[in-house]
């Protein structure tokens, strides 16, 4: 079983927010919008179990995590911007919004690679 | 080590088989998964990512970045082959990714150690994934108990590459275990 489960149920969480926004993307009209509110409510909740785990972690995994941090603050802005734009704009805002999501899972999936390499090498010591 | 695997199958059903393999060793903490799809090569030699977006830009981009990434994976010249084809297929068909020419391999810069061309064939499937691993050996014993054959390129390498614009190639992959609703058991 992994090893570093605190930062396996963030990850999880970042994962599905991800999942959330593309699904959304995915949708026409209103639709995207009602989701849209939602995903902007689950970024911040994300973001805040990102920051709670930053103190526990070495330096390595703390980079990263506080990199991630940064992302999902963006996707907060953007879903926002996103559901107030229309047309163009408003696909603009969704590319944003899922690029910076992706980047936010990618930056927890390397704390995660980070952390269970550096348990490793202890337990091969 | 980081780096960017193709598992290459000779069918859609193994390669989904792997995929889910890979996101199993990584939920064991054996390895970690960044971003993984899966792409088709079919028997006109089209190639097609599986992808569940439906807006034409997004589409796009998923069978641009895609393209350019696996073109990346048989070496830096490979690149520029995948990200022209996807510019021009995956803009009319939405996740589509054509690649004109069979990848070709360049080597001029450092690669991960034991990287070697590859190309999908006619009819064949490949697993692209993103992945932190600190031994080759449990992915290829894995990968090889279901048919699979591992190919690998460095990821520092592909981050140097300029094929990718603003986003970085991993941007196209899925970050979970994605199976389109055709191929789920």
């Amino acid at each position: 079983m992994s090893m570093n489960s605190d930062l396996d149920q963030v990850r999880a969480a970042a994962q599905q927010l991800h999942g959330a926004i593309s699904d959304a993307a995915a949708k026409r009209g209103n639709a995207i919008k009602a989701d849209l509110e939602a995903v902007g409510q689950k970024a911040k909740a994300v973001t805040e179990s990102v920051k709670a785990s930053v103190n526990a972690q070495n330096e390595v995994t703390k980079k990263y995590l506080k990199s991630a941090v940064t992302d999902l603050e963006a996707v907060q802005r953007h879903a926002a911007e996103a559901l107030k734009n229309s047309g163009h704009a408003f696909e603009v805002s969704m590319r944003q919004t899922l690029a910076d999501a992706r980047a936010s899972v990618q930056k927890v999936s390397e704390a995660v690679a980070a952390k269970r390499s550096a348990a490793s090498t202890k337990t091969r010591k | 080590m980081h780096n960017y695997i193709a598992v290459i199958f000779d069918d859609t059903g193994k390669a989904y088989e792997g995929l889910h393999a890979l996101w199993q060793m990584d939920g064991e903490g054996d390895i970690t998964v960044h971003g993984t799809t899966v792409v088709h090569r079919d028997l006109w030699g089209q190639y097609q990512v599986d992808t569940k977006e439906t807006q034409p830009a997004l589409a796009t981009a998923v069978g641009v970045g895609v393209g350019a990434l696996l073109g990346a994976l048989a070496g830096p010249a490979g690149a520029a082959v995948g990200a022209a084809g996807g510019a021009a297929i995956g803009a009319a068909a939405g996740g589509a990714v054509g690649i004109g020419a069979d990848l070709i391999r360049a080597d001029t810069r450092e690669q991960a150690s034991d990287e070697t061309a590859f190309v999908l064939g006619m009819g064949q499937s490949a697993v692209i994934a993103d992945v932190s691993e600190d031994s080759t050996l449990p992915i290829d014993s894995r990968m090889r108990g279901l048919g699979g054959v591992v190919r690998r390129r460095a990821w520092s390498t592909l981050q140097d590459d300029a094929w990718y614009g603003a986003y970085w190639p991993s941007s196209y992959l899925y970050p979970y275990e994605y199976i389109p609703p055709g191929y789920r058991a």
